[in-house]
């Protein structure tokens, strides 16, 4: 899209020529090369072959995969390890987006410029001082903190956990919470930087104290986005409790470990269709909650 | 000595400026004294700075220059616990309202109380309201009681309006700032609030400041007008003394040449027409 | 200032739907508690302080060998060449799945006002495709990519490709959704205009409809981008390259110094990632 505008430069424009042709024309085409030479780079490295894909040989091996799929087990015991892992499986979504919820909102206060550093509130306050050299200090520690744990994917901190707490459903709830609360803490940060200044003003001239101007003014304002951020990191929670079980993290993914280490391909055909059940039951869950929050 | 004079003002301002970022001049130099109890409208052309002069009289904003008494105390030597103090007896009604749009509207009448309430019953008034007698006798003095209980965002301008003005009587503080509070309701509805604001002042002995758009309601409820220009103070004067010339300098965009020395004279001595 | 006043102070009433939400709330809590075995306490246990502690002081210090950092250049490379073609072909499915997924371009709004009434051959076709794109859509994303990856290494091998096509499925899915949520956002003034001058679906789509939610559209494909990084580092972990197989081994043979340069070296490149995603954003 970026290269369109080069083109009509050639011809005689009713507009000042130099602001679409020379420089921004020249940086478009070489940042398309870049592109280009970027995503041939990738196309090697990748070993993609998509001809694999549609040959009679590669295509027919994913044919024949997919038959061995077919039919979903459907026996009693499998029925009811399905079940019991798909519950497992909400339970560690919900306990760790909780405990992601608890700790973004412990951490996230201090990560927002205008509520510990600088703006409104403080504006009454002197402008150099070592105080507000203090006061860095969380905010920076805060900042860092969030980043650390965002950057660390779930299934990584999983690997981490189990070596730590051991085997089992604990770690994953540990895994998600740590994660999430970094990826929430970023968010819920975005929001609190945006509340509107307005009531917050007007609280601080009733001789408010910062903590009830949290209460009464910063809150209620950022509350609802929160759960909704919150629920929307749900959604894709239970996607990822789903799969923790590779590392032995507990939940359905165990089971899809187990199902595919063994070769029992029916099996796993019906776990993976309690995934997509409980996937989208959460999904229509988070939805609706969203709607009736905002 | 002289500040046992300052002792007697609500306010004194001496050469008061405000610019903001590094060159926009919201407030050029204001001086002038508000005795205790007294009533002062400030009327002036949009952008005058009228706001900008309540936002450092009721100590959300610094001066940039200039100094400021409230009640004999200076305002650099304010901070944390006697800075809120100061606040508390300060009443605002802001132009733009400033409520909480989520919160239903006792919440927001009673966030007048929270300079005198504890965190802690704060946090349990949002659970459970507290003093609801309380904010629904101011409701019914600005006669929306009936919505008590509603959500905020859910009123007509007017009536979160009338809001903020419950706010403020809950608050009971001793100065109330009321910039623009009738801007959003119709006229026979902004006479009857600008009487009861100044009934509520008479009775209580607050000192009350107000902002008015409305030149005709300045003049005919209040004893002293100020009229506010690009952030000077064009005229200090008692209605009856102030006539049409003077009205149309105030709001006139440019000013005929004659009153150009004028304006050069109220920059220097901040008050033209003395 | 006179209202019809009320004499008593009303009762300020709390939903039935509030109630029962929080009792729901309070048994999945309880049970999830329980089934989840979550247990606060660990972290007093002399062993679980003991692992921890072993953990952390392995990690340091950081294994910054050269022989080291030189094996972990190709499998780092890679994780972006795969997250990189994995988003291209994401977009290849979701694109085309998200535009017969979009209502007001198959069955509803006012581009199709005139037009579906009186065919109902065309009805059922438009029906029948607007459902099919929304279903495949629904069943790509729903199945993680870890489990994706896990069927593409079966049925095509182990190696980079199954990771691509994971990410591919799995995003594509997410991808598509999305589109059409911003397809939907759109201003239909413009295209009622575009459609009136005697334009065609798809010419009303290249006039009117894409270049309104370009800067959406670009955004969000580059924020799945930064999401596809991590988990094409983390696909390593089922054998579809890339650096989580390396993080996985370092772990199992308690590397720990290993595991903290690895995360470094993932710290730095979605930070990368990051920023030449925010500039291309900022170009927009
Ligand atoms: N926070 C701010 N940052 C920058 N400039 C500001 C800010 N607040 C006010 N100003 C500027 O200061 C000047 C005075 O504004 P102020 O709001 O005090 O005017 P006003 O007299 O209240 O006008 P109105 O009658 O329209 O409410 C204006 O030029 C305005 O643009
Ligand atoms: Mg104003």
């Amino acid at each position: 899209m970026s290269g369109s505008s080069g083109e009509k430069t050639g011809a005689a424009v009713p507009w000042p020529a130099h602001e679409v042709s020379g420089r921004s024309n020249l940086w478009n085409y070489v940042f398309l090369l870049a592109l280009a030479v970027f995503f041939l780079w990738s196309y090697w490295g990748s070993q993609v072959q998509l001809s694999l894909l549609f040959s009679r040989e590669g295509g027919g091996q994913i044919l024949a995969y997919i038959q061995k799929l077919f039919p979903p087990d459907l026996s009693g015991p499998v029925l009811r390890e399905a079940l019991q892992g798909a519950i497992e499986t909400f339970a560690i979504s919900l306990m760790g987006t909780l405990l992601s919820a608890a700790i973004a909102l412990s951490v996230v206060f201090f990560a927002s410029r205008n509520l510990i550093y600088s703006g409104l509130l403080y504006e009454m306050e002197p402008t150099l001082g070592w105080k507000r050299g203090l006061r860095l200090v969380p905010y920076l520690a805060a900042k860092g903190l969030l980043n650390l744990l965002r950057t660390v994917p779930e299934m990584l901190w999983a690997l981490i956990f189990v070596f730590v707490v051991g085997l089992g459903p604990f770690a994953g709830v540990l895994a998600l919470g740590v994660h999430t609360g970094g990826v929430l803490g970023k968010l819920f940060g975005e929001v609190l930087e945006d509340v509107d200044p307005q009531p917050v003003e007007s609280l601080q001239s009733t001789g408010a104290s910062k903590l009830q101007i949290l209460l009464y003014g910063i809150l209620p304002q950022v509350l609802p986005q929160f759960i909704s951020y919150t629920l929307y990191r749900w959604e894709v929670n239970i996607r990822v409790a789903a799969i923790l079980g590779f590392v032995g993290a507990g939940g359905l993914g165990q089971r899809i470990h187990i199902a595919i280490s063994l070769f029992f391909e029916n099996q796993l055909f019906t776990l993976i269709i309690a995934i997509y059940v409980l996937v989208t039951l959460v999904d229509y869950l988070s939805a609706y909650l969203r709607r009736k929050v905002t | 000595m002289r500040e046992r004079v300052a002792m007697a003002y609500q306010y004194r301002l001496e050469k008061v400026g405000k610019v903001f970022g590094r060159r926009q001049i919201a407030l050029a130099r204001i001086d002038f004294v508000v005795q205790r109890g007294e009533k002062v409208a400030l009327i002036g052309p949009s952008g005058a700075g009228k706001t900008s002069l309540f936002r450092i009289l009721n100590c959300t904003l610094r001066p940039s220059s200039g100094k400021l008494w409230i009640n004999g105390d200076e305002i650099e030597s304010l901070h944390g616990r006697r800075l809120r103090e100061v606040r508390r007896k300060i009443g605002t009604i802001y132009q733009q309202h400033n409520l909480v749009p989520r919160l239903k509207v006792i919440h927001n009448v009673l966030s007048g109380r929270l300079g005198r309430w504890s965190a802690f019953r704060s946090l349990a008034s949002l659970m459970r309201p507290l003093e609801v007698e309380l904010a629904w006798s101011a409701l019914k003095q600005v006669g929306i009681e009936e919505k008590i209980f509603t959500r905020t965002d859910e009123l007509s301008g007017g009536q979160q309006q009338r809001v903020a003005i419950a706010r403020v009587l809950v608050q009971d503080p001793e100065v109330i700032l009321a910039d623009e509070p009738v801007s959003s309701v119709d006229p026979s509805l902004a006479a009857s609030i600008v009487n009861l604001l100044i009934d509520i002042g008479r009775d209580t002995h607050k000192t009350l400041l107000m902002n008015l758009h409305s030149v005709d309601l300045a003049l005919a409820y209040f004893p002293r007008v100020i009229g506010i220009k690009n952030g000077v103070a064009l005229f200090d004067l008692s209605p009856d003394k102030i006539d049409d010339r003077l009205l149309e300098d105030l709001y006139s965009g440019h000013l005929p040449p004659s009153d150009q020395e004028k304006v050069a004279h109220a920059e220097s001595n901040a008050l033209a027409y003395p | 200032m006179r209202s019809p006043t009320l004499s008593r102070i009303p009762k300020s009433e709390k939903s039935l739907f509030s109630y029962l939400f929080a009792l729901l709330f309070a048994v999945a809590f309880v049970d999830g508690w329980r089934r989840a075995e979550v247990n606060p306490l660990v972290f007093f246990d002399a062993e679980n302080r003991g692992n921890l502690w072993k953990f952390i002081s392995g990690m340091f210090p950081p294994d910054l060998s050269s022989d080291f950092l030189s094996l972990m250049i190709r499998p780092a490379l890679e994780t972006i060449q795969i997250s990189v073609m994995g988003t291209i072909i994401a977009i290849a499915i979701g694109f085309p799945l998200g535009i017969l997924g979009t209502r007001t371009f198959s069955i509803g709004g006012i581009l199709n006002e005139a037009d579906i009434q009186g065919s109902p051959l065309r009805r059922t076709w438009r029906f029948s495709a607007y459902f099919a794109a929304r279903g495949l859509l629904s069943l790509f994303r729903s199945i993680p990519e870890f489990v994706w990856a896990f069927m593409f290494v079966r049925a095509v091998g182990l190696g980079p490709f199954s990771g691509v096509l994971a990410i591919a499925v799995a995003y594509g899915g997410m991808l598509g959704k999305v589109y059409s949520e911003i397809f939907e956002a759109a201003n239909e003034r413009p295209l009622e205009a575009l459609q009136s001058t005697g334009a065609s679906k798809l010419q009303v789509f290249i006039y009117g409809w894409f270049p309104q939610v370009l800067p959406n559209f670009v955004s969000y494909t580059l924020y799945r981008w930064e999401c596809a990084v991590r988990a094409s580092a983390v696909l390593g972990l089922v054998g579809a390259g890339g650096l989580g197989q390396q993080i996985e081994i370092s772990m199992r043979m308690f590397n720990f110094h290993e595991v903290l340069t690895l995360l470094g070296i993932l710290f730095v490149m979605v930070a990368a990632v990051d920023y030449i995603s925010a500039k291309v954003r900022a170009m927009l």
